[in-house]
């Protein structure tokens, strides 16, 4: 598992959460700390699917998908 | 051999113009300001930015724009001319005393030569300086920081035509820029 | 909060004019002024036009302490203090740009530009879901003015509204903030704000700004080499050799300024004139000035004080000052320069290299008033000297309420000074106003235009 630089992440990328949701990026504020992003899919809690939610650095393990 | 003749002219060329920055911060430290002035060409530029904390990525912005914004100088040789005269009246009191000053000039790189070494008639030059003024009894300042200067020939001599003076500093350390940098 | 320290007729002793050094130097008085004159008056922030659009953010400086001004999504202008409320980090280091969250580096906490906290790592996690996010939220002032695009805050929530705050000050501050034609605000701050140190205690600027019309000894070098935009002196002189000229203040409020006023029927004199478009333009400005705002177009301003510690002076140059206090010893200043924003590119880039050779450190002018502060305040801190207080003498008993000349009646309380050509009525009204603050318990106290005299 490599560490992401959240500064790169594009709108679109598709990223891999340590709880193993997978969240599309919808804004990058550029802070390197967090993204905007949109579940795609929830396993730990279904009811956050296509909510959308602030994503922190240390919660995300891969880059699943670019854009 | 071309090569090795064009070495021996930019070897030749970076003494002139080393020797040229050092005689100008002669001039400066030693308060022959009028003969600074000369060195000037009529229609020198004269450009210090402010410099701003900003973000990765905008470092477009970092920097006060020439000829738009406020910057700390953004002049010609009318303005530097009166900044003299004010020194010489003896009662500008930022300057009176007088302070004592010492401009070392420093990493002088010749970026850019038209239209050749042999036969230089303008010249891009990059140098570093560290200036220390004490003033008074105990009041000390140290500027550090890079100059851009484009050089041209007039009259068998250098001037300066432009000089774009990148001071390390975002809010200023210093009372007053009372001194050419 | 008691010392068994007097100010009003103590340190401060107007009566007989005399003010204690100690009120530059001590440190001790320097602490009480940070609670009482900082966290309760009105503060300049700065302006509009430097956080035009949502997410524009600007860093500023209230008294000591590091603010955010900002725009949020909703277009709404807010004021933050510059601090995480976990750790205490600055949320932003930058000094202005764009932005959705300030984020704070150390422990993720995140912030939207309505200074809600909307970023909390591990939040269901390692605070279990129960932390109350709410309260969090970056600390915001108690009170926020946008006036005629400046901003002004202040953390007192007692604090009369600006506007109570500035009473009839405002007409002189306008002379600031009005277009050069008269019509009401249109100012834009020109790029770059000019911040820099000065070792002197903040109100020695702040009182030469108040209306020291008795320091032009210091500027005699640049009026000698002339820098004034007509090619002379330091400024055009001619409007103000015609025009009586006077110190006002607010002795309620603490503001004061120099004013000059033209006689009736006198127009307005060229200006500007290095620059035929400049002074072209002014020319028609002036005379829709006139006829806009009437007899009240007979009016310009000079050097001016909100108090505490905002300086305005609304002609060549116009520009707002802040000296934010670092220290009894020290005095950072931040300086921004205004134009009309519809005016044209060639007037508003004379005006800008006007600017920079007149004000800011490596203005011709301003540079020698530096020198005589740095060296006033240091020569104060002294056992011996901080026992000779300083002569704040000069023209008292002077003063004339409701003054009136060729048909033009002034508001406030007016030192008219064309043949005495000086006096330290505005000066004595700043610290009549600062003595108040550091004595009064609260806005009670110094509200007194509240409660009409009896």
């Amino acid at each position: 598992m490599s560490i992401v630089n959240l500064r790169h992440l594009q709108p679109g990328t598709r990223i891999g959460l340590s709880d193993g949701s997978t969240v599309e990026v919808v804004s990058n504020p550029l802070d390197g700390v967090w993204v905007f992003g949109r579940y795609l899919s929830a396993p730990r809690d279904a009811s956050l699917v296509g909510t959308e939610e602030m994503i922190f650095a240390q919660d995300i393990v891969e880059i699943r998908q670019t854009p | 051999m071309t090569d090795h003749g064009d070495d021996v002219a930019h070897l030749f060329l970076q003494q002139k113009i080393e020797s040229f920055l050092y005689w100008e911060a002669e001039l400066l430290d030693e308060r022959r300001y009028e003969e600074w002035l000369a060195l000037l060409d009529e229609d020198v530029r004269y450009w210090m930015p402010m410099r701003r904390n900003v973000k990765f990525g905008e470092l477009e912005r970092e920097f006060t724009r020439e000829g738009q914004d406020v910057n700390w100088f953004d002049e010609g040789k009318e303005t530097l001319t009166r900044r003299v005269q004010q020194i010489l009246t003896g009662v500008h009191w930022a300057e009176e005393p007088l302070s004592r000053i010492c401009h070392i000039v420093s990493n002088i790189q010749i970026l850019d030569v038209k239209p050749s070494a042999s036969a230089p008639s303008e010249v891009t030059v990059k140098s570093r300086f560290l200036i220390y003024r004490n003033r008074v009894e105990t009041e000390t300042d140290i500027l550090v920081g890079k100059r851009e200067d484009v050089l041209h020939r007039v009259d068998g001599h250098w001037k300066i035509r432009r000089r774009k003076i990148v001071l390390d500093q975002n809010v200023l350390q210093v009372k007053n820029l009372t001194f050419f940098f | 909060m008691a010392t068994g320290r007097r100010y009003r007729g103590g340190l401060v002793d107007l009566g007989a004019g005399l003010i204690s050094r100690e009120i530059f130097v001590n440190e001790e008085i320097y602490a009480e002024e940070l609670e009482r004159v900082f966290t309760r008056a009105w503060l300049f922030v700065g302006h509009e036009s430097q956080i035009a659009k949502p997410g524009d953010y600007f860093v500023s400086c209230m008294g000591e302490e590091s603010v955010i001004l900002c725009r949020d999504r909703e277009e709404r202008v807010h004021v933050f203090l510059n601090s995480c409320r976990h750790r205490g980090m600055k949320v932003c280091r930058y000094d202005e740009g764009n932005t959705p969250v300030f984020t704070c580096p150390y422990h993720g906490w995140s912030y939207a530009a309505d200074g809600k906290l909307v970023g909390v790592p591990y939040f269901r996690e390692a605070y279990h879901g129960k932390l109350d996010r709410s309260q969090l939220g970056l600390v915001e002032v108690a009170q926020l003015a946008t006036y005629k695009g400046s901003v002004w805050a202040t953390w007192d929530p007692n604090a009369p509204g600006f506007l109570e705050y500035l009473g009839e000050f405002r007409r002189y501050l306008d002379l600031t903030l009005d277009g050069w034609d008269g019509r009401d605000g249109g100012t834009e701050v020109l790029g770059g704000v000019q911040k820099w140190l000065i070792p002197c205690n903040w109100k020695f600027p702040a009182e030469n700004f108040s209306g020291d019309s008795y320091h032009n000894i210091s500027h005699r070098s640049v009026d000698m080499v002339g820098i004034g935009p007509s090619g002379s002196g330091r400024r055009d002189m001619r409007e103000r050799l015609l025009a009586r000229r006077l110190q006002i203040c607010f002795p309620e409020r603490g503001h004061q300024t120099g004013v000059y006023v033209l006689p009736k029927d006198q127009p307005t004199p060229p200006a500007y004139q290095q620059s035929p478009v400049v002074s072209e333009f002014f020319k028609q400005c002036e005379a829709e000035r006139r006829r806009r705002r009437g007899e009240w177009g007979r009016v310009t301003g000079s050097p001016g004080e909100v108090f505490p510690n905002t300086a305005l002076h609304p002609r060549q140059p116009r520009t707002f000052a802040v000296w934010h206090p670092r220290g009894p010893h020290q005095t950072e200043v931040w300086r921004w320069y205004l134009v009309d924003s519809e005016s044209p590119p060639e007037v508003k880039d004379f005006l800008r290299q006007y600017y920079i050779r007149y004000s800011g450190p490596a203005g011709l002018t301003e540079q020698d008033d530096m020198e005589n502060w740095n060296y006033a305040h240091a020569a104060s801190r002294g056992t011996i000297a901080r026992r000779y207080p300083y002569t704040y003498e000069q023209g008292m008993g002077f003063e004339v309420e409701n003054y009136e000349w060729d048909g033009l009646r002034l508001p406030g309380s007016v030192m008219d000074i064309t043949e005495a050509k000086s006096s330290e009525h505005n000066l004595r009204n700043l610290y009549r106003r600062w003595a108040e603050f550091m004595d009064a318990e609260g806005w009670d106290e110094l509200a007194t235009w509240r409660t009409p005299a009896s």
